[in-house]
C-alpha cells in the first residue's frame, strides 16, 4: 500500500482530535478554548490531550459564559489569531446568539472588509436524550447569518478533511457535529488530508433517486439505499457537507440525472434547511423532476429527553426507505 | 500626583476642540440632509475620549462607544474617511457602507470597530487583550462604553474573564446618568464603579468632565495592564449636553437641567485653566480652534467629492 492510500482508523471524535493537533502543529496561531475542554479534554473527547501536548497557553478551559466564548474568540481573531472555540452543546447558540450571528458572521463585512475572522465554532448538536435544549440541529438559523460559512461533516474523514480546511480558511466557520456521531468509526487517509469546503460528496452513486442529507442522516440515508438496492431502486446519497458554501452544481446534476429528490436531516421540518435546498431545485431545476421533493426531517415538536419517545420522532434509515417508496 | 506637562495639556486641549468642532459640523451636514445615518452627539463628554485614548500607542486596540466620533479622532483615524462614512459614500472607511453609528475600523490604528447592538464591545476587548497576551507583545486594551451598555449580560461574562486571567484591559464606563431615556438610579443597583472588587480588580470613579482626571486614571490603568497587573475599571461620571440622539425630545429631563450642565464644559474650563496658568494666551487658544475647523472643513471638502457606491458594493467585503 502506497503512503498516499494508506489510511487509519478513527473515531468521529478523535478526527477531530487529531484535526485540532495536527493544526496547532502546524501554526502556533490556533488555540482551542471551551467549557471543559483542557483538563477534562472535552465531554465528547475532542479535545482530549491537547492540553497535555500544548499546555495551558493555547488550551484554555473558560468560565461557562458562551456570550465571552464566542464574542472573545472574534476579539482574538481580528487580532491575528485562529481560534477553535467549542460550544458545549449547539442548544446554548442563543445564549450567544448576538456573537455568533452579528459579530462571527459580520464583522468583517460591516467594517468595510478591513478585518479577517478566521474562527472556527464547534457546535455539537443532535438528538442524544439531554432534552429539547440541547437535542436540537439549529444549522438552519444561520442559513441567514451571510458572512459566516456552515460546515457539517457526516464521518470521521470527513470531520478530519473539513476542521482543518476550516481552521485554515480566513471565513468565519460555524462547524457542526453531531453527538451521536463521535463514536463512529472510519477509515481516515493518513497525511495531510483536506477536504474543501463547499464541496459536496457523492457518497454513494446511483441512477433513480437522489437522497440530499447531511450529518447523522447520511450514514442513515446510505444504509436505506442498501435496502432499497434490494428492491431494485438505485440511490444515489449526496452529502453537501455543509450548507455555506452550498455546493449547487453537485446538487443538480444528481437531480438531473435522478429526476427524483428526498432531502433528510435530522432537524424539523419546519424551518429545516431542506425547505431552502428544495426551494432552490424548485427554481433551478423544476423541468427535471418526475416527481414531489420529500423532506423526511423531524416533527415540528421539542425533542422529549426520554429516548424511548425520540425512537418514534428522530428520522432513521427506514424515514429515508419510506420516503423513496413513496415517490412516483 | 505628577503635574501634567504643559505640552500634554494643549494635545488635551486641542483633542477635545477637534471633537467639538467635528460634532458641530457633523450637526450642520445633518441638518443639510448630507448626512445617510442617525447620530449620537458627544458634546459635553469630550474628556472622556481625549482623556482616556491619549495615554495609547498606536498599536494599542481601542473598542470605542456610541457618543460622538472622539475615540477616532483621538486615535487618528482619519477626517475625511469619518465625513466619508456620515456621507456614505466611497472615502469612508467602510468603502460606503456607512457608519452613523459607527462601524469605522482601522486594523492599522488598533481600531477595532463597534458592534451597534451595544454590550458586544465587551467579548471583543476581552479577546483582544487575550490575543495580546498571547502573541507575548505588551499591547494593551481600552474598551469604552455607557451606563446603560454596563448592564447587559455581557458585561458579566467578559469582564470576570478578563480578570480572571489578568488581561490587559482599561475597562472606561461612561457614566451620563441616562440610558436613552431611563436615569441610571432606576436602570442600575449600586454604583458601577463598585462591580470592579466583585472581580478582584482596581475600580476608580472620577470626574469625567474633567480631562486631566481622565488622563491620570487612565494612564495608571494602561501601565498596570501594560505590566501584566490585569485590567482596572473606570467609571467616570460626566453629562450629554444634548439627546440621546438628534431629534430626542428630552422628555425625561428639564430645559434648566441642561442648561445647568454647559457651566460643566469640559473644554471651556480647561481653556480657563490653560490661560490662568499662563500655558497659553486666549489669543492662542483662539488660533487653535481657527486652524482646527480649518482641518475639518478641508476634510468635509474631501469627503464630499467623493462618489457613491454602486450596488455591486453589498456585495464586496462579505468573504475572503
Amino acid at each position: 500500500m502506497s503512503q498516499a492510500t494508506a489510511t487509519r482508523t478513527l473515531t468521529f471524535s478523535q478526527a477531530i482530535r487529531e484535526a485540532l493537533r495536527e493544526e496547532m502543529e502546524r501554526d502556533d496561531r490556533v488555540f482551542v478554548w471551551g467549557e471543559d475542554v483542557a483538563v477534562y479534554g472535552g465531554i465528547y473527547g475532542a479535545t482530549a490531550g491537547l492540553l497535555e501536548q500544548f499546555g495551558p497557553r493555547r488550551v484554555i478551559d473558560t468560565p461557562i459564559s458562551e456570550t465571552m466564548i464566542v464574542g472573545a474568540a472574534v476579539g482574538a481573531a481580528i487580532t491575528g489569531l485562529r481560534p477553535v472555540a467549542e460550544l458545549q452543546s449547539s442548544g446554548y447558540f442563543g445564549i450567544a446568539m448576538d456573537e455568533l450571528y452579528h459579530k462571527v458572521a459580520r464583522w468583517r463585512y460591516m467594517h468595510g472588509g478591513v478585518f479577517t475572522v478566521p474562527l472556527v465554532i464547534r457546535l455539537p448538536e443532535g438528538a442524544k436524550g439531554a432534552g429539547p435544549e440541547h437535542d436540537v440541529s439549529p444549522e438552519a438559523l444561520f442559513l441567514s447569518a451571510s458572512g459566516a460559512y456552515v460546515v457539517i461533516p457526516s464521518d470521521p474523514a470527513d470531520a478530519l478533511g473539513l476542521m482543518k480546511s476550516s481552521i485554515r480558511d480566513d471565513n468565519p466557520v460555524l462547524f457542526f457535529e453531531h453527538a451521536g456521531l463521535y463514536a463512529h468509526r472510519g477509515e481516515v487517509p493518513a497525511g495531510d488530508h483536506l477536504v474543501p469546503l463547499g464541496e459536496a460528496a457523492v457518497k454513494r452513486e446511483g441512477t433513480d433517486v437522489t437522497v440530499i442529507a447531511w450529518s447523522r442522516m447520511v450514514g442513515e440515508s446510505l444504509r436505506a439505499a442498501a435496502q432499497l438496492e434490494a428492491e431494485g431502486i438505485d440511490v444515489e446519497v449526496v452529502d453537501p457537507r455543509g450548507l455555506r458554501p452550498l455546493d449547487l452544481d453537485t446538487i443538480l446534476e444528481s437531480v438531473a440525472k435522478t429526476g427524483r429528490v428526498v432531502i433528510a436531516h435530522e432537524a424539523p421540518k419546519t424551518g429545516g434547511a431542506g425547505g431552502e435546498v428544495a426551494a432552490i431545485i424548485a427554481e433551478e431545476a423544476l423541468e427535471y423532476l418526475e416527481s414531489p421533493i420529500i423532506r423526511v426531517a423531524s416533527a415540528d415538536v421539542p425533542i422529549p429527553q426520554s429516548r424511548y419517545l425520540q425512537q418514534f420522532l428522530i428520522p432513521t434509515a427506514a424515514s429515508v426507505t419510506e420516503a423513496v417508496r413513496r415517490l412516483d | 500626583m505628577t503635574a501634567i506637562a504643559p505640552a500634554t495639556l494643549l494635545e488635551l486641549y486641542e483633542s477635545m476642540v477637534t471633537m467639538k468642532l467635528w460634532d458641530q459640523t457633523a450637526l450642520r451636514l445633518l441638518q443639510e440632509g448630507r448626512v445617510l445615518a442617525g447620530y449620537h452627539s458627544g458634546r459635553g463628554q469630550e474628556a472622556i475620549p481625549a482623556g482616556g485614548v491619549a495615554p495609547l500607542r498606536r498599536d494599542d486596540y481601542l473598542m470605542y462607544a456610541h457618543r460622538g466620533f472622539g475615540y477616532t479622532i483621538a486615535k487618528g483615524m482619519s477626517l475625511a474617511a469619518m465625513f466619508g462614512d456620515l456621507m456614505a459614500n466611497t472615502a469612508g472607511t467602510t468603502g460606503g457602507l456607512g457608519a452613523g453609528i459607527p462601524h469605522f475600523a482601522d486594523p492599522e490604528l488598533g481600531i477595532l470597530g463597534q458592534g451597534g447592538t451595544l454590550g458586544s464591545c465587551f467579548g471583543i476587548a476581552t479577546g483582544a487583550a487575550f490575543s495580546a497576551k498571547y502573541r507575548g507583545t505588551d499591547q494593551v486594551v481600552v474598551c469604552f462604553f455607557g451606563d446603560g451598555t454596563a448592564n447587559r449580560g455581557a458585561f458579566h461574562e467578559s469582564v470576570n474573564a478578563a480578570a480572571a486571567w489578568k488581561l490587559p484591559v482599561v475597562w472606561i464606563c461612561e457614566n451620563n446618568g441616562y440610558a436613552v431615556s431611563v436615569p441610571v438610579a432606576e436602570s442600575t443597583a449600586g454604583r458601577i464603579v463598585d462591580r470592579a472588587a466583585g472581580y478582584g480588580m482596581p475600580g476608580v470613579r472620577i470626574n469625567g468632565m474633567d480631562v486631566t482626571e481622565v488622563y491620570r486614571a487612565t494612564c495608571e490603568a494602561v501601565r498596570r495592564a501594560r505590566a501584566g497587573e490585569g485590567p482596572t475599571l473606570i467609571e467616570a461620571i460626566c453629562h450629554r449636553f444634548r439627546g440621546h440622539y438628534e431629534g430626542d425630545p428630552q422628555v425625561y429631563r428639564t430645559e434648566e437641567e441642561t442648561e445647568r450642565l454647559l457651566a460643566l464644559d469640559p473644554i471651556t474650563n480647561l481653556a480657563d485653566r490653560l490661560v490662568a496658568d499662563g500655558i497659553a494666551s486666549e489669543e492662542r487658544l483662539g488660533e487653535l480652534e481657527v486652524r482646527v475647523q480649518d482641518r475639518i472643513d478641508r476634510a468635509v471638502q474631501e469627503a464630499s467629492s467623493a462618489p457613491m457606491p454602486g450596488p455591486e458594493r453589498l456585495y464586496e467585503g462579505l468573504y475572503v
